[in-house]
């Protein structure tokens, strides 16, 4: 989509323009934080090739379903979280005193829904499981 | 919760964050007049910046049934203007232009699904900014009366490619494909609504007709009276919250045909008139084929999907031996009751309460393919498709094609807080069907009962209307083809002014019938209301075949293009916005800094009243933390727990000592239950009425009540219908006349030699007593508890004292 200018500075008009993106939802993004504010403020305000590639990217984060706070949080630029593998959280099912089920806390909630009901299926199952070796074993 | 700061000023932090919260619109306010065929609104947002810079508001909200905006005005300090109405592309461009010449900019522009966005940009720091908008809605036109909707909240709703998470505590985010919904920014939705911009209304109300009643199932109201036909109504508490729909109800003292009209500036009669459904006859008795389909989405969880359970099993209990129906569940998965349509004997009923017991709320809306799946099970038959659904779902003008393709007449019950009330209206509407929508906090069975009652069976149908005796009449949009009990004829139209204008309505089934009414009354005065009302639903119809969908090919572009440049040419005939056409207002001021970049804030709303947070939203992996979900969810709801529908089944069967043995007991009980129980149904569960859908679910497809023998079905049945009557359903009213018609059809037709010999003139009297239907003036509770040979000789020896009646 990119279509670059002579100086590679644009304005935000150019930069809707250019990226596809309305000039109010570039506003948005840089109030979310995802976007960086543009190079210099007031009338002459301009945005760099790296808002474009940003643009780029921040579109194709939200093709594989992420939300915009997702996004800022993959996008955060602090130096700490660059030096470390990124986190992913996951929920943590103790289905049996030694069974633990793993499920990704990122999963849509229609999906993780269903999931949760297999996995109470699961643990009946391994309750009901125990009952009959207890009464086995007796 | 207020809390100090540092520097000495409440301010008001989140319940579960902890944040300060800074709310850029402070209050919504709604205004306007409610009419017996829509409503004219003014809704007052007020908007505050707290910022050190300027700031850009964007308050996201979904339009009533049938609306559309005309303008707004901005006021503040030194200026008032007003919109101006500009093609879509056009009006975004001029409030960009605003934005960068540091002007304050404001655009009202709205998108699919009738959500629409208001943003006001450049609000200058500690300033306050009102925008007064104008909206013409529809309302639902009842035989007496009418219910006005309008939502203070906007609900999160299923989308297979919608992006969710749960962004703070409690605080859920929503996201809609840019490539479908273009710019459109939803709002955060907070799960306590509490510390959110506050919301109230005062309302006036004018009706044709004298009011009876004017009530709110959905918030406390202070109504006062003025004159017979009018009142004012306004919010009892200073102010609310914004979580869930204004519903009003109001009901007139008596149910007549209305034609309200008056001259317009362009010298013609504009007109909206309202037929009840009773002038077309009474329901015809004709076998029908039905498939319920039953929204199990997870946002259906609790009282919702119960009540809708209890509602369909009652309804099977309508069904005759010669009507055929079949159930189809579905969440994000379509689940058949079984691949064709079944009789409505009792072993397919049977089956089919089992089918509904395994039934829990769950997973996605996929609605577009439960109507296939039903369409499909409907084949070539003529029949009808009842749908008891929320109706939380985007992407709805997609769903309204395949439902218009099916060619079947859908019929949708609603259920819910939040409105999605000009979706399954249009659904209805567009396939030929009708629409209630309920709150949360009313019973959903019995309506249930009542709309099963009347469709597959309308009064009128192949109906035709004219403007007869002036040279150019017209109606607009077309009548509907068909008219269901409860639920009038209404149209809109406008003839030449000077001349003796009759309207002619005409059907051929189920028998031929016309009827006739002038277009001369009394001048209503309210001629450019009617005009706008009628540009309303005429765009809201049209916006519902313009869809956005990625891929499409060549002619579907064609096609949609015809579309957008006819809905530009409504919206500006009748000066309202549209898809395609925006408000738009600049106000210049000195001291605007151009070239400064606003903060962008978003409005956000509370969870709509009784959905569950966690439906929608999960934990995000922004906190990135391990979590255990397992904590019960704080639910508002909770099942009263009953045990009638069992007791009172395994008791007719087999207990013959009492006619409805444990009767009694469940009264108590669920009496019992709504008054002890610290977290109260809200759906007002009432047991009488509870006993009644009990006794629909057990009618046999004879049409009469189970029992041992002859004599104790005959007896059940008596009794069963006596209890329907005190509770004020007859072979004509109420929700339960299907039931009552059949149990009677019964009384008339059984042969029971043992009883006829024993007292034949007393069941003729008895039943020629019932045809007259008096309310008899025992109790509900009281009939049910005697034996079979005590209520035969307590019926018969009150025929005979004519105590009864």
């Amino acid at each position: 989509m990119a279509k670059s200018a002579p100086n590679g500075k644009r304005t935000l008009t150019e930069l809707a323009e250019d990226s596809g993106v309305p000039a109010r939802t570039i506003r948005y993004y840089i109030a979310r934080g995802v976007m960086p504010p543009p190079l210099v403020g007031g009338r002459g305000a301009s945005y760099a090739e790296e808002h474009l590639e940003r643009l780029e990217r921040i579109q194709k984060l939200q093709a594989q379903g992420l939300t915009l706070a997702q996004i800022a949080w993959k996008l955060g630029e602090h130096p700490l979280e660059r030096q470390l593998v990124e986190p992913t959280a996951w929920w943590n099912y103790p289905v049996a005193e030694d069974v633990v089920v793993m499920v990704r806390s990122e999963m849509r909630p229609w999906r993780l829904k269903r999931v949760r009901s297999l996995i109470s299926q699961m643990a009946a199952q391994l309750r009901s499981a125990e009952k009959e070796e207890g009464g086995d074993a007796r | 919760m207020p809390v100090e700061t540092e520097t000495g000023r409440f301010v008001a932090v989140g319940t579960e964050s902890g944040k300060p919260i800074q709310l850029a619109m402070q209050q919504l306010w709604l205004q306007g007049k409610i009419l017996p065929v829509g409503a004219r609104l003014m809704v007052r947002h007020v908007f505050r910046s707290a910022e050190a810079k300027p700031l850009e508001v964007v308050y996201g909200f979904a339009l009533p049934r049938d609306a559309a905006l005309r303008q707004f005005v901005i006021t503040g300090e030194g200026f008032r203007v007003r919109s101006r109405l500009k093609p879509t592309e056009e009006a975004v461009k001029e409030y960009e232009a605003g934005i960068q010449e540091g002007h304050l900019a404001t655009l009202a522009r709205q998108y699919g699904d009738g959500l629409v966005n208001l943003t006001v940009g450049n609000i200058r720091p500690g300033e306050t900014v009102v925008v007064l908008l104008e909206v013409l809605a529809g309302v639902q036109v009842l035989d007496n009366g009418l219910r006005f909707r309008f939502p203070f909240t906007l609900a999160p709703s299923y989308h297979i490619r919608a992006r969710t998470a749960e962004v703070e505590p409690g605080v859920g985010e929503m996201e809609l494909p840019e490539d479908e919904f273009g710019d459109l920014i939803l709002p955060g939705y907070q799960r306590d609504a509490v510390e959110l911009h506050e919301v109230g209304f005062s309302l006036s109300v004018r009706m044709a007709q004298a009011i009876a009643e004017v009530s709110s199932p959905s918030h406390s109201v202070r109504v006062k009276m003025d004159g017979e036909q009018r009142s004012r109504v306004m919010l009892a508490a200073d102010r609310d919250v914004p979580d869930r729909d204004l519903v009003l109800d109001v009901a007139t003292r008596e149910s007549r045909a209305v034609v309200l009209a008056a001259r317009a500036q362009d010298i013609r009669r504009r007109f909206a008139a309202v037929v009840p459904s009773h002038a077309f006859g009474e329901t015809p008795a004709a076998p029908r084929q039905v498939v319920f389909v039953l929204d199990r989405s997870g946002s259906m969880q609790g009282v919702p999907i119960e009540q809708a359970k209890r509602a369909l099993e009652a309804c099977l209990g309508a069904l005759a031996e010669d009507d055929r129906f079949s159930i189809i569940a579905f969440d994000d998965k379509v689940e058949r009751f079984d691949s064709e349509m079944c009789q409505g004997d009792q072993h397919q009923r049977a089956r089919a309460r089992d089918f509904l017991a395994a039934i829990t709320a769950r997973g996605g809306t996929e609605l577009a393919q439960a109507i296939t799946a039903a369409v499909k099970l409907l084949s070539q038959a003529a029949g009808d498709i009842l749908i008891l659904t929320d109706g939380q779902v985007f992407g709805t003008e997609r769903i309204l094609d395949e439902a218009r393709a099916g060619g079947v007449r859908l019929h949708c019950l609603g259920i819910g807080s939040a409105s999605q009330d000009r979706f399954l209206t249009l659904l209805a509407r567009e396939t030929g069907g009708v629409c209630r929508f309920l709150t949360p906090r009313e019973r959903v069975d019995l309506p249930a009962v009542d709309l099963f009652a009347s469709i597959g069976r309308p009064l009128a149908a192949s109906l035709r209307a004219r403007v007869e005796g002036t040279a150019c009449g017209q109606i607009a949009p077309p009548p509907a083809s068909a008219v269901f009990a409860g639920m009038p004829l209404v149209l809109f139209g406008d003839a030449a002014e000077g001349e003796q204008g009759r309207l002619v309505i005409e059907w051929e089934n189920p028998q031929p019938g016309k009827l006739e009414f002038s277009l001369d009354p009394a001048d209503c005065g309210m001629a450019e209301t009617l005009r706008l009302l009628q540009g309303s639903r005429l765009i809201t119809d049209l916006d519902a075949q313009y869809t956005v969908i990625p891929g499409e090919r060549a002619m579907e572009r064609r096609d949609q293009k015809r579309i957008a440049d006819r809905l530009q040419t409504l919206s500006e005939a009748y000066g309202l916005a549209s898809r395609c056409m925006s408000l738009v207002a600049v106000i210049e001021r000195a001291g605007d800094q151009p070239g400064e970049l606003p903060k962008t804030t978003v409005v956000p709303v509370g969870m709509p009243q009784n959905v569950s947070f966690a439906a929608y939203f999960s934990s995000s992996a922004v906190s990135g933390i391990m979590a255990m979900p397992w904590a019960p969810q704080r639910s508002v709801l909770l099942p009263v727990s009953r045990q009638g529908p069992e007791a009172i089944g395994s008791t007719l069967e087999h207990d013959g000592a009492s006619l409805f043995g444990r009767a009694s007991e469940v009264l108590r009980q669920t009496v019992q239950c709504d008054r002890t129980d610290s977290v109260r149904d809200p759906a007002g569960v009432t047991a009488p009425e509870d006993l009644l859908l009990d006794l629909a679910r057990k009618l046999e497809p004879d049409g009469g009540m189970p029992g041992r023998d002859d004599f104790a079905r005959f007896v059940h049945s008596l009794v069963a219908v006596l209890a329907f009557l005190i509770e004020g359903h007859t072979a004509t009213a109420g929700a339960f006349r299907t039931h009552v018609q059949r149990l009677m059809r019964f009384l008339e037709t059984s042969a029971f030699p043992a009883l006829a010999a024993k007292d034949a003139q007393a069941v003729n009297e008895v039943l020629a007593w019932i045809k007259k239907g008096p309310k008899p003036s025992w109790q509900t509770s009281e009939l049910l508890v005697w034996n079979e040979q005590e209520a035969w000789e307590r019926i018969r020896q009150t025929m005979g004292s004519g105590r009864a009646v």
